[in-house]
């Protein structure tokens, strides 16, 4: 590009051709005020503050639209540019209301900060002011547009980050206000609360709710959001050892200055007043209060005796996908190191362990391909059992940027309709349960039409010919007999999947909840390798649900895996870490998560150690985990609430949120990030890591770690795709994996298609007819998935005030067509059975779901739906079938 | 001036969709076909309402809000279901002095309704005019088209009698209803 020389306040700057006068002079340091501009944002020069003037013409230009051009003499502080700037902000001021005193924006306000820097003080105009209604009636979101100075930041936060399209200005004139369709209240427009505009805001005029007036932030840490597998940045706000607020980082890679309403609004979880501030040891069936001493040494005498008394496999212990990477590490040593057994696994495989499996069989590397970058540049972006938007929203606005700005084609491949059809250029709605015959389907279609990457397919793959064979009954026909997809619809969505130059396919638990779920994720490595898409560009975006899943099995918290993924079943692994560690560590691949609790209730297993999670929530029948951990002689949770795991406890220790904690966090995409301590442990709560280093000692076998640090450097020689993760580069949140894949030889991500094993492999996989469908006596099926207020197993979110108050139950959601012909409207009160469980929830009608197909959302602590699912596991990956199951309905509500 | 949007019964939604896609099925989906399909639409339907809105968005692929900022950015698009007989009330220079605006609220206390909004029984709709050309009758009101003179606030109720429209029990309802 053509380099532009202008003069800048008497210096010459040269600046590429396009770039804007604003843009050139924060490079060269110059500072030009601003209101409406951000750097995530299209410009659109509404506010007029950042006027500099052309000293050869005179001409006042907005610098934040005006491009550079040669020549240019620009000055930006001139008289009357002063002048001017003055005299914009004083009308901006004479509509404003004087409340600064009271308002809670404070020193944060862009207005007040502009004001101060130019000496606006007395308004000598008359004051207009725009009175307007305060609109509080949510509880996340407060609007008082009579502080708005439309700047218009919110609008398009919301339409170009969020692309949501919630709200816009409307009428015209000195009437133009920011409003939603029809000019209804946000909680009945398509707001979903992400908070995006409370944050960008310059004014007070949108605010958090349900905080104003409380006070402002005295300090701001940026950490890691602890909820979805995204990994969005953040920062934390405290005052006086408390978090008071949470807003997006602008510069992160991940969340670019948007958040989501769990995010933004889900952080007070950790001032719950349900806390649980100190060990508890149970005596005679109630908990005591104990200190650390006691309930650590406790612990190692309860794990001690079962080792002496069975064998360290009578032990196992469940890590956290929502745990840190120290903690997990740390964790599995212990398990492997200490105790002595490999029956260790984490949460991760109640809905992601089809994606290891099934990824690591085909590609070699148990994760997504790319970055979020990567994902926004694509051409096609295939979604296919996944809904981003409530799962993983940062995925999602990436995915509509793409659409809406970059024009890229999106399919969509889901029966329900969600928020992303309507972004599609192709929504196809396979049978429940379908999706290999879909998926083997579009293959043959692009074979077929020879629309496959010769090249890629030939120099990175093999075992093409082999898989080629099996995909012969899967014509179009056949796969239109099995989904219930048209053949046109087929075709045309593998030549749009085929003709792109960059294709992207993301999956969710629609694909890995299923027990064909390994099966269906090599069939998306297929069609990715066929395509030429796995990593070289475009690639594959397995979702996590959790913040650290990928971390977690990274760092061996797996039965049958040491740290990276290092099989324990071969000797030399062993031995690397038996010499880093001391002592020899157990052989065989020890019990997955279902097999451990199955393992309790037979009494194999006699002592658990559960560190963050709630089986008896997020496991398939609770009511045998329960049973199952009730039978143990010794079971230990570390939890920061008194979960209906905790309640099972002989001891439990308080762990501290993720606010109170260093660490590291790995999201989807693999990339690494780390977490900063904002506030002190609550009550005598510890973080995790320090639980287990303290009891490490205790139990006599003393870590030699003694910070999150020293875990790290051991972690980064131990684990190879670690290994150039140096602990302060994961500060930096521009690291991208891409800067340093060149310098490692154990490239972790797939960027330029390089296969970790050289060659990626195509697996021939078979359709199975479901199991876990509408079948005789049960005509309904029942889909469970996450909400967009709530998460997991609902032990932190049902404990934020505001997430609970918006969305206090779950309804089970059900379609038109069988509402009709069942005689259920909304509200109904009703009873699901299925041959598993029954459970008594009410209805809500819904046009987003076919005939035939209800949704229930998890995550509600009063409505455990997994008491419907049966434990089916994935024979390969061994994770439940926790996506869909066969059920029944009946009104109860007496008049049906 | 915010006009307030007023809910529309359930079976008129389904029918305002109906005519919306036909109309719409003339028209390529190109962002600019949007205020031409607005003001057909609105031709059609008398008024734009939100079924009709969110049906256009859905068409040419943009945020119904995006819509909504439209037609709320024009004076000629109306959001709510013209009356059987229409008042525009001018507050043109004449008329303001001669306390057009005195008017104005005698209209809208009588019908309990603002400037551009209609009434529940959809007799009567209100809105304002900025000069009609007969400035010698000052204050005017249009009533279905034709131009009254000297309308004050008695003259209101006059016009309303005339039209059998019995504001006194009117209000009586109403009171009676809440």
């Amino acid at each position: 590009m053509e380099a532009v020389t202008i003069t800048l306040n008497g210096v010459e700057v040269s600046g590429y051709a396009g770039t804007t006068i604003l843009d050139l002079a924060r490079e060269s340091g110059v500072y030009i005020p601003t209101l409406c501009h951000d750097p995530n944002l299209a410009s659109t020069g509404a506010c007029r503050l950042c006027l500099v003037e052309d000293e050869r013409n005179g001409a006042l230009l907005a610098s934040c639209v005006a491009a550079i051009s040669p020549g240019m003499t620009i000055n930006t502080n001139s008289p009357r540019v002063v002048e001017h700037r003055k005299r914009i902000l004083e009308l901006i001021l004479a509509s404003h209301p004087d409340s600064c005193l009271v308002c809670d924006k404070g020193n944060r306000c862009q207005l007040r900060k502009l004001a101060a820097e130019m000496g606006v003080g007395l308004i000598q105009l008359q004051k207009i002011p725009q009175n307007d209604v305060i609109e509080e009636v949510n509880p996340f979101i407060e609007r008082d547009l009579s502080k708005c100075v439309m700047c218009g930041k919110c609008i398009r936060v919301d339409q170009e980050l969020v692309v949501e399209g919630a709200i816009d200005y409307i009428h015209r004139g000195t009437m133009v206000r920011a409003a939603t369709l029809n000019d209804m209240p946000l909680e009945k427009s398509e707001c979903t609360f992400c908070g995006a505009c409370v944050a960008i805001c310059p004014t007070g005029a949108i605010m958090e709710k349900e905080r104003v007036y409380t006070g402002t932030a005295t300090n701001t840490v940026t950490t890691i959001c602890p909820y979805c597998g995204c990994g969005c940045t953040i920062c934390l706000g405290t005052k006086d050892n408390q978090i008071v607020e949470a807003r997006p980082a602008v510069d992160s890679p991940v969340s670019r200055g948007a958040l989501c309403v769990r995010g933004s609004y889900g952080y007070d979880f950790i001032h719950s007043p349900e806390r649980l501030t100190q060990p508890l040891i149970k005596v005679d069936g109630e908990f005591q209060e104990a200190t650390w001493e006691e309930a650590l040494s406790r612990v190692a005498e309860g794990l001690g005796q079962i080792k002496k008394d069975h064998g360290a496999d009578a032990l196992a212990v469940f890590g956290s996908s929502k745990c840190t990477n120290e903690e997990n590490y740390v964790l599995q040593r212990f398990a492997r190191g200490v105790l002595g057994t490999n029956n260790i696994d984490n949460g991760s495989r109640l809905y992601s362990a089809a994606s290891r499996t099934g990824l690591g069989a085909s590609i070699g590397y148990a994760g997504t391909t790319g970055s979020l970058d990567a994902l926004e540049r694509s051409r096609v972006i295939m979604v296919i059992g996944a809904n981003p938007e409530i799962s993983a929203p940062a995925v999602a606005y990436a995915i509509k940027r793409a659409v809406r700005f970059k024009e890229a084609k999106l399919i969509v491949i889901d029966p329900r309709n969600t928020p992303l059809t309507q972004f599609a250029s192709l929504w196809l709605r396979p049978g429940i349960g379908t999706d290999v015959a879909l998926l083997n389907g579009l293959a043959r279609v692009i074979i077929d039409e020879k629309r496959l990457d010769v090249e890629f397919v030939t120099r990175m793959t093999d075992n093409f010919t082999g898989w080629t064979k099996s995909l012969q009954n899967y014509t179009a026909g056949y796969v239109e007999d099995v989904t219930g997809i048209a053949k046109k619809d087929v075709q045309a969505a593998a030549r749009l999947l085929a003709g792109a130059e960059e294709a992207s396919i993301v999956y969710g638990n629609g694909i890995t909840q299923h027990t064909s779920g390994t099966d269906a994720v090599v069939a998306i490595a297929n069609l990715a390798m066929l395509t030429g898409n796995a990593g070289r560009r475009g690639g594959i975006f397995a979702l996590q649900r959790e913040n650290n899943a990928h971390g977690a099995c990274d760092m061996g918290a797996l039965p049958g895996f040491l740290p990276g993924y290092q099989s324990v079943d071969e000797a030399e692994n062993r031995q690397r870490f038996e010499e880093h560690w001391g002592g020899s560590l157990p052989t065989a691949a020890g019990l997955s998560a279902l097999e451990m609790m199955k393992a309790a209730g037979l009494g194999k297993v006699k002592g658990m150690l559960i560190m963050g999670e709630n089986p008896v929530a997020s496991f398939p029948q609770p009511a045998l985990i329960r049973k199952a951990l009730s039978s143990l002689d010794f079971l230990v949770v570390t939890d920061m609430f008194p979960t209906e795991t905790v309640k099972l406890a002989s001891v439990v220790l308080s762990a501290a949120s993720f606010a109170e904690k260093e660490g590291t966090f790995t999201n989807f995409e693999g990339r690494v990030q780390r977490l900063h301590q904002a506030i002190e442990p609550v009550g005598e709560s510890l973080p995790d890591l320090e639980i287990l280093l303290r009891l490490a000692e205790v139990t006599g076998s003393k870590m030699p770690y003694d910070s999150h640090q020293d875990v790290m450097e051991e972690i980064e020689d131990m684990v190879p795709f670690y290994r150039h993760v140096a602990y302060a580069d994961t500060d930096s949140m521009g690291l991208d994996w891409g800067d340093v894949e060149g310098s490692s030889p154990g490239t972790r991500r797939l960027h330029k298609g390089l296969f970790p094993s050289g060659f990626g492999r195509f697996s021939p996989v078979e359709y199975t007819s479901p199991q876990d469908v509408a079948t005789d006596g049960y005509p309904l099926t029942l889909m469970a998935g996450s909400g967009r207020y709530h998460f997991g197993a609902g032990s932190r979110s049902s404990r934020s005030a505001r997430l609970s108050k918006f969305s206090p139950a779950a309804l089970l959601e059900i379609s038109g067509a069988d509402a009709a012909e069942l005689g259920i409207g909304d509200g109904d009160a009703i009873k699901i059975t299925s041959a598993q469980g029954e459970l008594s929830t009410t209805t809500k009608v819904s046009n987003s779901l076919p005939r035939g197909l209800l949704f229930m959302p998890i995550s509600y602590p009063d409505s455990p739906v997994y008491e419907l699912f049966g434990t089916v596991l994935d024979p390969q990956a061994k994770g439940p079938a926790l996506k869909t199951c066969a059920v029944r309905l009946e009104r109860t509500d007496g008049n049906g | 001036m915010t006009a307030k949007k007023q809910d529309t019964p359930s079976g008129e939604q389904e029918q305002h969709k109906q005519e919306t896609k036909r109309i719409l099925n003339g028209f390529s989906r190109k962002r600019l076909s949007l205020i031409p399909i607005l003001q057909k639409v609105q031709g059609k339907l008398g008024y734009l309402p939100r079924e009709a809105m969110t049906e256009i968005a859905e068409y040419l692929d943009i945020p119904a809000i995006d819509v909504y900022g439209v037609v709320t950015f024009y004076n000629q698009f109306r959001l709510n279901p013209p009356g059987k007989h229409s008042i525009r009330v001018c507050l043109g220079t004449a008329c303001h002095m001669k306390g057009g605006y005195i008017t104005l609220d005698a209209w809208k206390r009588r019908l309990g309704i603002n400037p551009r909004e209609t009434t529940e029984d959809r007799e009567f709709d209100l809105d304002t005019v900025a000069c009609v050309g007969c400035c010698t009758m000052a204050p005017v009101t249009v009533v279905d088209d034709k131009p009254e003179g000297g309308v004050e606030p008695t003259r209101v109720d006059g016009i309303l009698l005339a039209f059998g429209y019995d504001t006194v029990t009117k209000d009586k309802d109403k009171s009676e209803n809440k």
